[in-house]
C-alpha cells in the first residue's frame, strides 16, 4: 500500500489545502481524505484556523495607520527612470573615465570612500534630532489618547527649595511663594508650566529653538534589564533655557524626570512622584518622598484589601489561572486596576475555555473577567484544495543531509525533528509565562509583598522553572549526542552573576530564544548566518547557556 | 504596471508595517520598490510573478530601513493600531483595544520566521514565494506555516 494512504497525512493538511502539494501527493491525499473521517475532521479545523487568521489580519489591517501621505503618481518618476536609462548618470558619466582611463584603481576607492563618509557624517549628523522628533511625537501622541488624571509632581531648584504641585488634567493653581518664582521663570522660558513634566511641553519649547542640538541616549539598570529609560536633551544658543533633558520611561514613553538649565545657571528639576507613594492629599508644600528615576514607578500595593483588589488577589488569579494552564499561551492578560484584577481574554477563547476561565477565579473577591466578543465570521480564505501545486523540492542544507544519515534515514530525522521541536515548543510556553512573571514582579516590588504573597509567587515561578528545566533536560538528551556526533564540541561558559530570579528569567529568555534560532536553523526551517559546521557547537553553547540561566533562577527562587 | 502598482501597494504598505517599519518609511519603501520593479523592467529582467517579486525586495528592504531604526524607534503595529482606534465610541473602543492586545499576545507567541510566513501567507503569497522572499525552502514555508497554525489553534481549541 502506498505510505501515504497508509498513514494519516495530519502533516500535510495545511499545504494541501493551500494547494502547495505537488498534483499526485495532493490526489493521494484526497483519495484518503475520501475514507478517512478523523483527517476530515483535521482539515476542517485547519481550515477554521486557517479562517481566524484571516479575521485577525483584517482586523489588524483596519486599525494600522493610514499612509501619511496620498501615494505618489508615479509616472513621472518612470520617465525620469526611462530618461536616465537612456542617459547614464553624471556618476556613471564621472567614473566611467576613471574606470577605463588606467586612472590607478586606489583613487577611484579613495573617492567613493571619501563619498561616503560625508554621506555618513550628514546621516549621524542628523541622527539624534530625527531620532529624538520622533520618539517626542510618539510620546504626545500616547499622552494624548491616554490623559493622565491629575498627578504629583516635585519640584527642586538649584535655591534648594522643593515642593510638590498637581500637575495633568486638574492641575491646581499654586499660590505658594516658591511656586510662584519657579512659574515666573517657566514663563519667561516659554515653557508650559501648566503641565510641565510632560512631552508636549518639552515638544513645544524644542520645536521654538531654532538652532538645537539634540542627544538621544538610552538608560539601562543593570539589574533591571526589563526596565530602560530614553533620555533627550536638547541644547539651544538662544532663549532662557540652555538645556532641557527629558527622561522617558521606554516602556509606556511615560515622563519620569526633567531637569532644566537656565542661562544663569539656575535649574529646576521636575520629577514624577508614583501615586503608590502617596496616601492622598492635595498639594503639600514639602513631600519629603525619595524618587529615582532609575527604579520603575511602583503599582497600588498598598491599597486595602477589605475595599478593592490588591496584589494578594492578584496572585491569587495567577495562581488560579495557572492551575488551569491558562497562562501557557492562552490569550488572557491579569492586571491590577481601579480597584480590581482584570482578567481579559483576547479572541479565540472558546466559550468551554472562557467557562472554566471564569470558574477558576470565581472565589476570588474583587475579580472582573471579560472576553472579547467573538469576530464575525469571515469566508475562509480562497485556499482552492483542487488547485494542482507547483511547489518546489525543498532544498536541503549539508547539515540537514548529514543529520539524516547520522539518524539513519528521512523516517527517523522526521520523528528526531518532531520530538526536538515539541520540546523546544513547550519549554518557550514555560519560558514566556516565567518571563511574564519576571516582569510583573520586580526585585522591588518582590520585596514589599507579605510572606503569604511571596510563597504564592515563588510557587508559581518555581513550577515554571521545574517544568522547564524538565524540558531542557530532553532536549539535551536527544540533541546533545547527535550534536557531538557532528562535530559539536562544549565550550565553557561563563557564569552571568545574577542578583536575582528575574534577570536570571530574562535571561533565560534570550538564550531559550537562540536555541530555538539555531535548532530551526538545524532542521533547515531557516537560514541562518552561522556556518553548517559551526552550528553543532553554537547549539551545544546555547543549551549550555540556557541551563546555566536556569540553574541561577532556580537556585535563587529554591534558596528562599 | 499601473494596475498592479494600485492592487499591491497597501498590501506591502501594511506587510512592512508589521515588520517593524515606520508609516512614512514604509510608504517610501513601496514607491521605491515600484520604481526598482519598473527599472528591473525597463532594463528587461525576467520576472515570474510581479506580486512575489515585489514583497521579496520589498521584505529586504524593509529590514535594511528597520535596521537603521533604532531599538526605541522599532515601529509596534499592535500599539499604533490602539492610537488609531477611532475614539467615538469609548466603550467598544476600549474593548477593542483589548482585543487586538490579546490577539497580539497570541501572535507574539511565534517565532519571527512563523510570523512572517503566517503574513505573507494572508497576503496570498504562495509557498515558493514566501520561501524566496524569505530565503527557505517551500516545505519549510509550510512547516513553519503548520506550526504558528498549531501554535494560534491551541489558543483557539483550549
Amino acid at each position: 500500500m502506498n505510505s501515504l494512504l497508509a498513514r494519516h497525512p495530519e502533516r500535510d493538511l495545511v499545504r494541501y489545502l493551500d494547494g502547495e502539494m505537488p498534483a499526485r501527493k495532493s490526489a493521494k491525499v484526497a483519495r484518503h481524505l475520501e475514507s478517512c473521517g478523523r483527517c476530515r475532521a483535521e482539515l476542517e479545523t485547519w481550515k477554521e484556523s486557517l479562517a481566524e487568521c484571516a479575521r485577525y489580519q483584517h482586523e489588524l489591517a483596519a486599525r494600522m495607520p493610514e499612509t501619511p501621505q496620498p501615494w505618489r503618481d508615479l509616472y513621472r518618476d518612470f520617465s525620469r527612470i526611462d530618461e536616465s536609462l537612456a542617459n547614464p548618470s553624471l556618476l556613471v558619466r564621472l567614473t566611467r573615465p576613471l574606470v577605463h582611463s588606467g586612472a590607478p584603481r586606489w583613487a577611484f576607492a579613495t573617492g567613493l570612500a571619501a563619498l561616503i563618509v560625508l554621506l555618513s557624517l550628514n546621516q549621524l549628523r542628523q541622527a539624534p534630532s530625527v531620532q529624538a522628533a520622533s520618539i517626542l511625537r510618539k510620546a504626545v501622541a500616547i499622552s494624548e489618547s491616554h490623559p493622565r488624571a491629575a498627578h504629583r509632581i516635585r519640584v527642586r531648584t538649584s535655591h534648594q527649595q522643593e515642593f510638590t504641585r498637581m500637575a495633568g488634567a486638574q492641575a491646581a493653581v499654586l499660590a505658594v511663594a516658591e511656586a510662584q518664582a519657579v512659574s515666573a521663570l517657566f514663563q519667561a522660558a516659554h515653557y508650559d508650566w501648566d503641565d510641565p513634566l510632560s512631552a508636549r511641553a518639552f515638544q513645544q519649547w524644542r520645536d521654538q529653538q531654532v538652532h538645537k542640538t539634540d542627544e538621544v541616549t538610552t538608560v539601562s539598570n543593570p539589574q533591571l534589564p526589563s526596565w530602560a529609560y530614553t533620555q533627550i536633551k536638547t541644547t539651544s544658543p538662544e532663549g532662557e533655557i540652555e538645556s532641557a533633558t527629558l527622561t522617558l520611561n521606554q516602556g509606556d514613553y511615560q515622563p519620569l524626570e526633567e531637569v532644566l538649565e537656565f542661562r544663569d545657571h539656575e535649574w529646576v528639576e521636575l520629577s514624577e512622584i508614583s501615586e503608590g507613594d502617596i496616601a492622598g492629599g492635595t498639594l503639600g508644600r514639602h513631600v519629603d518622598i525619595p524618587v529615582r528615576a532609575a527604579e520603575p514607578p511602583s503599582r497600588p500595593a498598598a491599597l486595602s484589601p477589605e475595599s478593592s483588589a490588591s496584589i494578594s488577589d492578584e496572585l491569587q488569579v495567577l495562581s488560579a489561572l495557572s492551575a488551569i494552564e491558562a497562562d501557557l499561551g492562552d490569550p488572557v492578560e491579569v492586571s491590577l486596576a481601579g480597584g480590581k484584577v482584570k482578567v481579559i481574554g483576547g479572541d479565540g477563547i472558546s466559550p468551554r475555555r472562557q467557562d472554566q476561565i471564569r470558574a477558576s477565579v470565581a472565589e476570588i473577591p474583587h475579580v472582573e473577567v471579560e472576553f472579547a466578543p467573538p469576530s464575525p465570521a469571515a469566508a475562509p480564505p480562497e485556499t482552492g484544495a483542487t488547485i494542482a501545486g507547483t511547489a518546489s523540492a525543498a532544498p536541503v542544507s549539508p547539515l540537514e543531509t548529514r543529520l539524516e544519515k547520522q539518524l539513519g534515514g528521512h523516517a527517523e530525522l522526521d520523528r528526531f525533528s518532531t520530538q526536538v521541536l515539541d520540546l523546544d515548543e513547550a519549554a518557550m510556553q514555560r519560558v514566556y509565562a516565567l518571563r511574564r512573571l519576571a516582569e510583573k514582579f520586580s526585585p522591588q516590588e518582590e520585596a514589599q509583598l507579605r510572606a503569604q504573597d511571596r510563597n504564592a509567587l515563588d510557587e508559581l515561578s518555581r513550577k515554571h522553572a521545574a517544568v522547564l528545566a524538565e524540558k531542557v533536560s530532553g532536549m539535551e538528551r536527544i540533541l546533545l549526542p547527535t550534536l557531538t556526533s557532528l562535530g559539536g564540541t562544549v565550550a565553557s561558559v561563563h557564569p552571568a552573576g545574577h542578583t536575582a530570579w528575574q534577570p536570571a528569567a530574562q535571561d533565560i529568555y534570550r538564550s531559550a530564544r537562540r536555541v530555538e534560532v539555531l535548532v530551526s536553523q538545524m532542521l533547515g526551517m531557516t537560514q541562518g548566518n552561522a556556518s553548517s559546521n559551526a552550528l553543532p557547537s553554537d547549539l551545544m553553547a546555547a543549551l549550555q547557556e540556557l541551563q546555566g540561566n536556569l540553574d541561577d533562577c532556580q537556585k535563587f527562587l529554591q534558596a528562599r | 504596471m499601473a494596475q498592479l502598482y494600485i492592487e499591491t501597494r497597501e498590501d506591502v504598505y501594511r506587510y512592512l508595517l508589521t515588520l517593524g517599519v515606520h508609516p512614512p518609511k514604509a510608504q517610501e519603501a513601496v514607491q521605491e520598490v515600484f520604481l526598482r520593479l519598473y527599472t528591473s523592467l525597463k532594463k528587461g529582467e525576467k520576472i515570474e510573478s510581479l506580486r512575489g517579486w515585489v514583497f521579496r525586495v520589498a521584505h529586504n528592504y524593509g529590514l535594511k530601513v528597520r535596521a537603521r531604526q533604532s531599538a526605541e524607534q522599532k515601529f509596534d503595529p499592535a500599539f499604533e493600531a490602539r492610537l488609531a482606534s477611532p475614539a467615538a465610541d469609548a466603550e467598544r473602543n476600549l474593548l477593542d483595544r483589548e482585543k487586538m492586545t490579546r490577539l497580539n499576545h497570541a501572535v507574539e507567541g511565534l517565532s519571527d520566521q512563523q510570523k512572517r510566513v503566517l503574513f505573507l501567507r494572508m497576503e496570498g503569497l504562495r509557498y515558493p514565494q514566501i520561501g524566496a522572499t524569505l530565503g527557505i525552502s517551500a516545505s519549510a514555508v509550510g512547516e513553519f506555516l503548520r506550526r504558528a497554525l498549531l501554535r494560534l489553534r491551541k489558543v483557539r481549541d483550549e
